[in-house]
C-alpha cells in the first residue's frame, strides 16, 4: 500500500522538500526528532525552486519530480510562489504531477493548547483535482464572468473511496459527505451520488450527507457532532482551515496529499517570511505531518513514539514556541520532544 | 428606502410564505403576537407544496410579494432530487431581483456562547454567482457547473454594502473572496469593491480570502465589521456567524431589491426534524417580522417587539433548548408577549 521504496535493511527513501522561508528550519528540527527516535527512514533532499522550462514558464525542476516517482513519498514544508505572470504555484504543479487527488486533514484538539473548542477530532477529505480549482473561466460579454465548476464521476467516485477506507484503517465510526446539491443539483448530485454508492460497500462505517452551509452551522456550535467529512475541492478548502482554526490554527494542523502516483504530506501554513531564520518558527505542523507520513508507510511504532512526545512536551507547555505564548526557541522545542524520546 | 408597500386604510398587507419544516409553526407565532400587539399588518399566506414538479405555487407567491411589495417568509423546500427542479427559493429571489442579502449579527449576552459581543454585518450578493443553476454534462459522469458574476450585480451589491456601512456609521467593509484561484470572475468582484471603496473614503476598506476568513471567524470573529461577498460565501459565512452566536434559530435576514423586500430567518434551514413538536426557536423569525415592521415604518411596534425579544432573552433568560435553555416554542412566545404588554404598559403610564 505504501509503494515506498525499500532497501533490504528495512530502511525507506523518502523525498524531502524543505521549502521556503522557514521551511528549512522546520524540517532540520523533524530530521532531528527522527534521527533521535531511529526511524528507519533515509531523506532524499531535493530543491523546487521554480525553474523556467522549454516552454517559457516556471515550473519544478525535473530532479525534484524524479525523486517522487522513485520514492512515490515524500515529507514538503512551505513553499513560495513568487508573485508575477509565468509562475504557476508550485503546490498545484506538485499536485497536478503527481496526481494527488485526495487531500486529508486531521484536526485534534491538543492537550495543552488553548483554545475555545474542546474534544475537536475531526478529519476533512478534500478532492484536490477538479471542481471550482478547474481554472476554466472567460469573460463572454463586457462585465459578464462565467467559472466553470467540474465534477466528475471517476474523480467523485475515488476520493469518495478513499474517504471511507481511510475511515476503516483508522478506525473511525463516520463519514459525512458535505455538498450544496440542493441548489447545484447536478454537479453536487454527482459527488452526492458517488458518495452514498460507496457507502453501501463499506456497510461498517456510517454514512450522513449534510449541506454545507449547515457542517458550517453545526461545527462551530459542536465540533464532536463529526467525524470524517468527504466533500468537493473549495468546500474542503475552505474547512479545512475553518477545522483548524477550531484547534489554535495552521501552525498546528498537518496534511497529507493522497495519489495514484506516491503520497506527498505537507504543513499547511506559509513560508513565515517575518521569522524565517530566527529560530523562531513552530514545527509542530511539519512533524504531525511527518507523523502522518509515518501510519501512511505503515510505520505505526515509530508514529506512536514521536507524537507521544510531542503531545507531552505541548501538555507541559514549559517549552513553547512564540505563536504557541511560550519563549522558547524552535530548537529549543525541538531538543525537549528529543528528551522526551529516551 | 423606496421599495413600495401595499397599504389599505393605515394597514399593510404582506405576504407570508410560511414554507416547510418549522415555517408553519414560525408563523402563527408571529401572527399571534401581531394580533396581540395589535401591530396593523395583514398577511396574505401562500402554501407552497414542496412535493409538486411545477413552478405554479412559486408563481403565485412572486405575484402577491409583487403586489405587496413586502413579503416574510420560512424555508421553502425542494424535494424532488430531479435536476431540472430547481430551487424555490433562488427562484423567488432572482424573479424579485432582490440583489442584496443583508444579516445583522450582534451577540445576545442571554445566550451563552464561546464568543462574547460580535456585532458583524453580512452582506452577501443574492442573485448569481454559485447560484446561477446553469449546469450541464458533457459527457457522461463529466458535469459542469457556471459560476456567473457581472460588473453590474457586483457594483449594485458593492454600492449596497458601503452605502450601509456609511449610514449605520460602521468604520470597516471587508471584501470576502478567492481571487487568488478564481482569478476572473472573484477578481472582478473583488476589483470593482474595491473600486467603489474609493468613493468612501471614511470606510476603511480590505479584503480576505475565503477559507482563511472562515478560519479568523471562529479564532478571531471581533476583527470584523461589514462583511461584502458572493452568492456562496455569503452562505458559509451567515451560518458560521449564526453558529458561533447560538445557532440557527436566532438572527434574522433580509433580502432587498430595488422594488422588493423579504425578509426571513437567517440561517434557512427548514428544521424538518424539530417541526411539530413545540421545540423550535421562534426567535429567528419574530426578529425577521421586527424587521419587516421596521422596514413599513412602523416603529412603536417594532421597538416594542424588539424591546420584548431583548427582554425575553437577555433578562429573563427563556430560551429554548438550542440556546441551552428548557423552554418550549411557546413559553417563548408567551414570554413575549408579556414582555411587551409589560413595556407598553409602562410608555402609556410614562
Ligand atoms: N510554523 C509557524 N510557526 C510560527 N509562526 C508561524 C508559523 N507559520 C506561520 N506563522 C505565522 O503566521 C503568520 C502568517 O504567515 P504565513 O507564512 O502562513 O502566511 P503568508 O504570510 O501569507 O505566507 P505565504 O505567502 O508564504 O503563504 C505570520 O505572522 C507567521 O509568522
Ligand atoms: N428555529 C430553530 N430552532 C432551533 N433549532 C433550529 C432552528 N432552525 C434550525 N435549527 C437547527 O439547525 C440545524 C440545521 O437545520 P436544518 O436541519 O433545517 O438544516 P437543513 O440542512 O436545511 O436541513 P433540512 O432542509 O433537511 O431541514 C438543525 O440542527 C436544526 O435542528
Ligand atoms: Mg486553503
Ligand atoms: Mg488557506
Amino acid at each position: 500500500k505504501t509503494g515506498a521504496s525499500q532497501y533490504s535493511t528495512g530502511v525507506r527513501k523518502v523525498t524531502l522538500i524543505p521549502g521556503h522561508g522557514i521551511g528549512p528550519e522546520i524540517t532540520v528540527a523533524v530530521q532531528k526528532i527522527f534521527e533521535a527516535a531511529k526511524v528507519p527512514i533515509e531523506w532524499d533532499e531535493v530543491d523546487v525552486t521554480a525553474v523556467r522550462g522549454p516552454d517559457g514558464k516556471f515550473g519544478i525542476p525535473q530532479k525534484a519530480i524524479d525523486s517522487v516517482n522513485a520514492n512515490k513519498i515524500g515529507l514538503k514544508g512551505p513553499l513560495m510562489t513568487p508573485v508575477g505572470k509565468g509562475y504557476r504555484s508550485l503546490n498545484l504543479a506538485l499536485r497536478k504531477e503527481f496526481d494527488l487527488y485526495a487531500n486529508v486533514r486531521p484536526c485534534k484538539s491538543l492537550d495543552g493548547i488553548k483554545t475555545l473548542y474542546d474534544n475537536v477530532d475531526v478529519v476533512t477529505i478534500r478532492e484536490n483535482t477538479e471542481g471550482e480549482y478547474s481554472g476554466i473561466e472567460h469573460e463572454i460579454v463586457d462585465g459578464v464572468v462565467q467559472s466553470i465548476k467540474l465534477i466528475t464521476e471517476e474523480a467523485s467516485k475515488r476520493v469518495a473511496e478513499f474517504a471511507f477506507q481511510f475511515a476503516r484503517d483508522n478506525k473511525r465510526k463516520k463519514v459525512t459527505a458535505v455538498h450544496k446539491a440542493n441548489i447545484m443539483r447536478m454537479s453536487d448530485g454527482l459527488f452526492l451520488r458517488c458518495c452514498r454508492d460507496l457507502a453501501t460497500k463499506y456497510p461498517d462505517i456510517k454514512f450522513e450527507e449534510r449541506y454545507l452551509d449547515t457542517v458550517c452551522l453545526n461545527m462551530v456550535q459542536d465540533p464532536s457532532k463529526f467525524d470524517v467529512l468527504v466533500m468537493p475541492n473549495l468546500y474542503g478548502d475552505i474547512m479545512s482551515d475553518m477545522c483548524s482554526g477550531l484547534v489554535g490554527g495552521l501552525g498546528l494542523t498537518p496534511s497529507g496529499n493522497i495519489g495514484k502516483n506516491g503520497a506527498l504530506f505537507e504543513s499547511v501554513h506559509g513560508t513565515a517570511p517575518d521569522i524565517a531564520g530566527k529560530d523562531m518558527a513552530n514545527p509542530t505542523a511539519l512533524l504531525l505531518s511527518s507523523i502522518m507520513m509515518l501510519r501512511h508507510m505503515q510505520l505505526n511504532e515509530h508514529a506512536d513514539r514521536v507524537q507521544n512526545a510531542c503531545y507531552e512536551v505541548l501538555r507541559e507547555g514549559k517549552a513553547l514556541t512564540g505563536d504557541l505564548g511560550g519563549t522558547a526557541k524552535c530548537s529549543e522545542y525541538t531538543n525537549a520532544i528529543i528528551s522526551k524520546l529516551n | 428606502q423606496s421599495i413600495p408597500k401595499a397599504q389599505y386604510g393605515g394597514r399593510h398587507a404582506v405576504s407570508m410564505l410560511p414554507g416547510g419544516g418549522i415555517g408553519p409553526e414560525c408563523m402563527s407565532y408571529v401572527r399571534d403576537i401581531f394580533n396581540y400587539i395589535g401591530a396593523p399588518v395583514d398577511f396574505e399566506v401562500v402554501d407552497i407544496d414542496p412535493n409538486v414538479d411545477n413552478d405554479d405555487d412559486v408563481q403565485y407567491a412572486i405575484t402577491t410579494i409583487k403586489r405587496n411589495g413586502v413579503g416574510i417568509k420560512g424555508n421553502i423546500e425542494t424535494k424532488s432530487e430531479a435536476a431540472y427542479v430547481t430551487s424555490r427559493n433562488v427562484a423567488l429571489r432572482n424573479e424579485l431581483d432582490m440583489y442584496a442579502y443583508v444579516l445583522n449579527c450582534k451577540s445576545y449576552p442571554g445566550v451563552s456562547t464561546r464568543h462574547k459581543d460580535i456585532d458583524i454585518v453580512i452582506i452577501r450578493q443574492n442573485t448569481e454567482g454559485e447560484y446561477a443553476m446553469l449546469e450541464h454534462e458533457s459527457v457522461r459522469g463529466v458535469i459542469e457547473s457556471m459560476k456567473v458574476v457581472t460588473a453590474s450585480n457586483s457594483e449594485r451589491v458593492a454600492r449596497f454594502a458601503f452605502e450601509y456601512a456609511k449610514r449605520n456609521g460602521r468604520k470597516k467593509v471587508t471584501t470576502v473572496h478567492k481571487a487568488n484561484i478564481m482569478k476572473i470572475s472573484d477578481g472582478l468582484f473583488l476589483e470593482t469593491s474595491r473600486r467603489l471603496a474609493k468613493e468612501y473614503p471614511d470606510i476603511e476598506h480590505n479584503d480576505m480570502i475565503i477559507d482563511n476568513c472562515c478560519m479568523q471567524l471562529v479564532a478571531r470573529p471581533h476583527q470584523f465589521d461589514v462583511m461584502l461577498m458572493t452568492n456562496l460565501y455569503g452562505s458559509i459565512v451567515s451560518n458560521v456567524v449564526c453558529g458561533i452566536l447560538g445557532g440557527a434559530g436566532l438572527l434574522s435576514g433580509r433580502n432587498y431589491g430595488d422594488n422588493y423586500a423579504v425578509f426571513e430567518p437567517g440561517t434557512r434551514n427548514t428544521g424538518t426534524a424539530i417541526a411539530g413538536k413545540n421545540i423550535a426557536n421562534p426567535i429567528a423569525m419574530i426578529n425577521a417580522s421586527v424587521d419587516m415592521l421596521e422596514h413599513l415604518g412602523h416603529r412603536y411596534h417594532a421597538d416594542l417587539l424588539r424591546n420584548a425579544v431583548n427582554r425575553t432573552i437577555n433578562v429573563d433568560r427563556i430560551l429554548t433548548s438550542d440556546c441551552g435553555g428548557t423552554a418550549s416554542s411557546t413559553d417563548v412566545v408567551n414570554a413575549i408577549k408579556e414582555n411587551a404588554n409589560l413595556i407598553a404598559n409602562k410608555l402609556h403610564l410614562g
